[in-house]
């Protein structure tokens, strides 16, 4: 299978591409043509490729009319809808880098043109592939826990640091609101199996970061359709200096009592002397692989993978509601409200 | 010798009942039911009435449900007795208003009972806001969980004003002396159910832009009770989680009658800790952590997020005075 890499500006595509390197069935293409534009010192571009060891293209001409089976989108958040849209053009199945859009129009318009390209188009949520969670959604949908009564999730992380881009408002849409919201309101939507957010209140500030031009802390509250309320601690607030990038957790008040869940959590911890730091060593599961695994099977099946489109559609719905109530200071509907689970399917 | 006086015998009772005791004041009780059993267990004698409580001691604590405090506070200060008030102080910002005006005409002490920022895990955050370790603090997030109360009132909206005004003040507090004043606060609740959990969830956004996420639940299923808080700033980031910090940790228990369970790990109570604090301040030292103004303060934030779950909407809070200055109700009084 033919899998093309659409730009190294997330620095998640280092990781995918090591992934789908070492994939025997995998031929991958690489370009990153924006890399030029990146501040002095940042990675990209054919050396980042050479360093990765994988082949690589000046253009992204170049890399879709190599004829790509796959695509994964991993550039900027407002470079996604141009990126998807062409790869889709090109009859490439997509993969997008979350969070899929940073307005529910670019976001309709990508699931739009997937459709009328017949290419499915999935959204890299890795953490609803953790086992943790998935055995908590699996528990669920069993009735082992009952009525879901109220969730709080957190995701904290480093203010991004590696790459200049998550603090700029026009290339990133945003900054902690639209980088880590998703993954929470990703793991709830598969929770709830797709019950539509209705109502949105959030509040943020940059007192962490007061240089940067885009909001480093805030907490977003969800109300979903069914009454279940959401709050996501979505803050860049973990120290520069720690030694592990953050984390994310999400408690469930339910009739069968109190679940926490931390994908993350499995590590053995201790100090290095050298890096006089904390020392943690994962030891859970690669999310991205199964995440990458889950992908290129459906390509090859031809089945919708999940998250698929829609549920970046509902994300990015309740982000862009988020920013409506920060800037006017109250809560908001969700638009679109009311999307049924059923368009899901 | 200092005589208190407390009135109502239940759990919060048996918690500070100890706690003077071993303080080394003679304590009295009054309550509608239980003072005899309470005095039994722990010591100290039965007042025959409200009134002969008020006529017996110097302080008078006060530990009924909320809905009774203001007219007990009142008869305390009308008695010329310093007065300590279990939290919340009244259900509403009227009924606290009246309180604090009564006492400062009658020149007796009132404060209030907020006992987690007596908390020692609670009390070193504090202390390290305080020092600037935290540097500027930016988000704050608390939780705290536990199960459905046993005394019915607890669960009677009218009565005790609910998870938000019961339970969740305390963090609500202590988030509001860490960062400061609030301007404006969101609050949810789940959707009540047969099952009887409820869960709610208050957002505030401080005047210095800093903002605080609280959570409490009371689970109708017997859950261990829990707290934890997440403080950060731009000088780094504090944690603490109950569920992971026990001092002494039990695999396997009960050998012997009542089994053996850890039961001072920590030190000092904090309830003993709050009632000193406040007994030295009545006998002329210096001022608590806690005062009068923060409880009306946390009355009225916790007011104002019942208002939210009521509109459905975000609440903007009035700027707070100054609390050197003395306020607009002292002087219109």
């Amino acid at each position: 299978m033919k899998v093309a890499l659409m730009s190294f500006a997330h620095t998640h595509a280092l990781g995918y591409a090591r992934l789908l390197a070492a994939m025997p069935d995998v031929e991958l293409l690489t370009s990153d043509p924006d890399a030029a534009t990146r501040p002095p010192g940042e990675s990209g571009g054919a050396t980042l490729a050479a360093e990765l060891g994988v082949d690589y293209v000046d253009t992204y001409d170049e890399l879709l009319a190599w004829g790509p089976d796959a695509v994964v989108v991993c550039s900027e958040n407002t470079r996604h809808r141009a990126h998807v849209e062409a790869a889709a053009a090109a009859g490439a199945a997509v993969l997008c880098e979350k969070p899929l859009a940073t307005s529910v129009a670019d976001a309709e318009a990508m699931v739009a043109a997937c459709a009328t390209a017949g290419v499915p188009l999935m959204v890299a949520f890795p953490v609803r592939f953790s086992p943790a969670f998935a055995d908590l959604r699996e528990q669920h949908r069993a009735g082992t826990i009952g009525k879901v009564h109220a969730i709080t999730g957190t995701n904290n992380g480093q203010v991004p640091a590696a790459r200049a881009w998550f603090t700029d408002p026009d290339l990133a849409g945003g900054g902690a609101m639209t980088d880590h919201t998703v993954h929470l309101a990703d793991l709830v939507d598969a929770l709830l199996d797709g019950v539509p957010a209705v109502r949105v209140h959030a509040t943020a500030n940059n007192l962490l970061h007061p240089d940067a031009a885009v909001e480093t802390a805030g907490i977003v509250t969800v109300t979903y359709a069914d009454g279940t309320n959401l709050t996501i601690d979505c803050s860049w607030s973990r120290p520069a200096s720690h030694s592990i990038w953050g984390g994310l957790t999400m408690s469930v008040v339910s009739d069968a009592g109190l679940i926490d869940v931390d994908p993350f959590a499995p590590s053995v911890s201790g100090w290095s002397e050298t890096a006089a730091n904390e020392l943690a060593l994962g030891y859970g599961p690669n999310l991205d692989e199964s995440l990458l695994a889950t992908f290129l099977s459906a390509v090859r099946t031809g089945a919708t993978p999940q998250p698929d489109g829609h549920v970046g559609i509902r994300t990015t719905a309740i982000v862009e509601a988020a920013y409506r109530s920060w800037r006017e200071r109250r809560v908001v509907e969700v638009n679109p409200a009311g999307r049924p689970a059923a368009a899901t399917a | 010798m200092t005589t208190v006086g407390i009135i109502g015998a239940g759990g919060i009772s048996g918690v500070h009942i100890a706690g003077w005791l071993q303080l080394g004041v003679d304590v009295v009780v009054h309550s509608m039911a239980g003072a005899p059993e309470l005095v039994a267990r722990h010591g100290g004698q039965v007042a025959a009435s409200l009134h002969d409580l008020l006529a017996r001691c110097d302080v008078v604590d006060i530990c009924t449900p909320t809905y009774t405090h203001r007219a007990l506070v009142e008869a305390a200060a009308a008695a010329g007795r310093d007065v300590i008030c279990e939290k919340p102080f009244a259900l509403t910002v009227e009924d606290t208003e009246a309180m604090i005006a009564a006492c400062a005409a009658a020149g007796v002490g009132l404060y209030p009972a907020h006992v987690v920022r007596f908390f020692p895990e609670h009390a070193v955050v504090h202390d390290a806001v305080e020092r600037g370790t935290l540097g500027t603090l930016a988000v704050q997030r608390y939780d705290r969980q536990g199960g459905m109360p046993v005394a019915p009132w607890f669960l009677d909206e009218e009565l005790s004003g609910g998870i938000i005004m019961d339970l969740m003040i305390h963090d609500i507090d202590f988030a509001r002396w860490n960062a400061g004043p609030v301007a404006s606060l969101r609050a949810v609740r789940s959707v009540p159910d047969g099952s009887g959990t409820v869960a709610a969830q208050v957002v505030l956004t401080h005047a210095s832009g800093s903002v605080s996420s609280i959570g409490g639940v009371w689970s109708a299923r017997p859950v261990a009770f829990r707290t934890r808080f997440e403080v950060a700033g731009t000088g780094g980031v504090l944690r603490y989680d109950s569920a992971t910090n026990p001092a002494t940790w039990v695999n396997g228990a009960v050998v012997g009658a009542d089994g053996y369970a850890p039961k001072a790990a920590i030190g000092e109570s904090p309830y003993l800790t709050e009632l000193r604090e406040f007994l030295t301040a009545f006998q002329g030292g210096p001022q608590p952590r806690v005062t009068a103004a923060d409880g009306l303060q946390a009355v009225r934030l916790a007011d104002a997020a019942r208002r939210s779950l009521t509109l459905g909407e975000a609440v903007t809070v009035p700027a707070e005075q100054p609390a050197d200055q003395p306020t607009e109700l002292e002087e219109a009084r």
